[in-house]
């Protein structure tokens, strides 16, 4: 059972994988290892986003003009790639986020969280 | 660290080195030694730090997939094995040694005992045969790797033939008849191998190989699309070749030999460039 609610968080993670990308980078520019980790520390390294997925994520994201990407100038080890967010990614992650909003709350009265199991009994 | 860099070439191979293509694969590569320097500030092993930075990463495959490959062939490429390799330039040394013997002893410039000979055959029989038997046990781009039994039968086939003809050719620079017996039961015994082995054989060849030739085969020439095209090519080949030789008599009548030859090597340029017209008409 917990591996299937696993599975279920993963999918939802992944389907949002692109909102969730443009919320971190939406707090300053980044690259690709301190993405996945902002990501996975939120989850309380529960859940992750597998890196493969965040780069076809970067690439998409690129190509629609949401973020744009430049190499940092490290001195040692390899050169970094860096996102930034473009104001064409904040008006498509604010959008995101309301539509998240308002399905969740559709979501969370249809599967009823709260436990009662029927319709809320009036008085 | 090595083990990243041997993931990351892996995963890209066959794909187009692209300016993007070259782009992402040094992100991937900075990433990964963050997430490696992070795992060996834990405490982590570098070895296992690497393999787990590599598992995390998931399917890089998936990732270049949309990235353009150089050709179909460089994408499904098999390596040939550093140990095949040497075994069969050893083992043709081996042969090319042992038939030069032969063919010093055959040319008097040696003069060898007849066991020597029938040594030397052997080896040249033996080591082809298994050259040939080691080479389809071997994947290749296009190919499965043949079944032991298979090979092993080819291998053979080759070795009973080969011994065979160099028996015959033992027999003409003079040995003792007796041996013409071992000679044809060699040479039976491995054609009947051959064809047994042929007449049984079953594609080896990949899918992605028959794919390519399906679409090759597809396109056609124009020969076959257009009968007319070749019975024409055919007229003119006839008419070409009629009047090289007719300018060739001709010359060697008046200007002999020496120039004569030119008239014929023109016919045949003429004939190749009808050819190339005909089958690959310009495009219009």
């Amino acid at each position: 059972m917990v591996q299937d609610s696993d599975a279920f968080a993963a999918d939802l993670l992944r389907g949002h994988t692109d909102t969730i990308v443009l919320g971190v980078l939406r707090r300053g520019e980044s690259y690709g290892f301190e993405i996945y980790k902002t990501i996975r520390d939120a989850t309380g390294g529960a859940h992750e986003i597998k890196e493969a997925t965040l780069y076809a994520a970067y690439r998409r994201l690129e190509k629609d003009g949401l973020v744009e990407s430049f190499w940092g100038d490290e001195t040692q080890g390899g050169r970094r790639k860096y996102y930034r967010i473009t104001d064409a990614g904040r008006a498509v992650y604010q959008r995101n986020v309301a539509a998240w909003t308002a399905t969740r709350d559709i979501i969370d009265s249809l599967l009823d969280p709260r436990g009662s199991g029927r319709a809320p009994e009036r008085h | 660290m090595a083990a990243i860099h041997r993931l990351l070439d892996e995963a890209f191979a066959g794909i187009e080195p692209t300016p993007e293509a070259l782009d992402l694969k040094d992100e991937i590569r900075a990433n990964l030694e963050a997430r490696v320097a992070e795992l060996e500030a834990a405490g982590t092993e570098p070895d296992a730090a690497a393999r787990r930075a590599i598992d995390e990463l998931g399917d890089v495959r998936e990732l270049v997939a949309d990235l353009p490959a150089t050709s179909p062939w460089n994408a499904h490429r098999v390596r040939p094995r550093p140990a095949f390799v040497v075994r069969t330039v050893l083992l043709s040394i081996v042969a090319a040694a042992a038939l030069a013997l032969l063919l010093l002893d055959g040319v008097g410039l040696l003069a060898l005992p007849a066991g020597a000979l029938a040594v030397a055959v052997a080896v040249v029989a033996l080591a082809l045969g298994v050259v040939v038997a080691d080479a389809l046990r071997q994947e290749t781009s296009t190919d499965y790797p043949m079944s032991p039994r298979r090979a092993s039968g080819y291998g053979l086939a080759t070795a009973a033939v080969l011994g065979a003809l160099g028996t015959g050719w033992l027999l003409l620079n003079g040995v003792e008849l007796p041996w013409l017996a071992l000679a044809g039961v060699l040479f039976l015994g491995g054609v009947a191998l051959f064809a047994g082995l042929g007449a049984s054989q079953t594609n080896r060849h990949k899918a992605w190989a028959l794919q390519q030739s399906d679409h090759y085969a597809e396109q056609g020439d124009r020969f076959t699309r257009d009968p007319a095209a070749a019975a024409r090519f055919g007229i003119y080949t006839l008419v070409i070749m009629v009047l090289a030789v007719v300018a060739f008599i001709v010359l060697t009548v008046t200007l002999g030999w020496a120039w004569s030859w030119l008239a014929l090597v023109g016919g045949f340029l003429l004939m190749m460039i009808v050819l190339a017209r005909m089958l690959f008409p310009p495009a219009r």
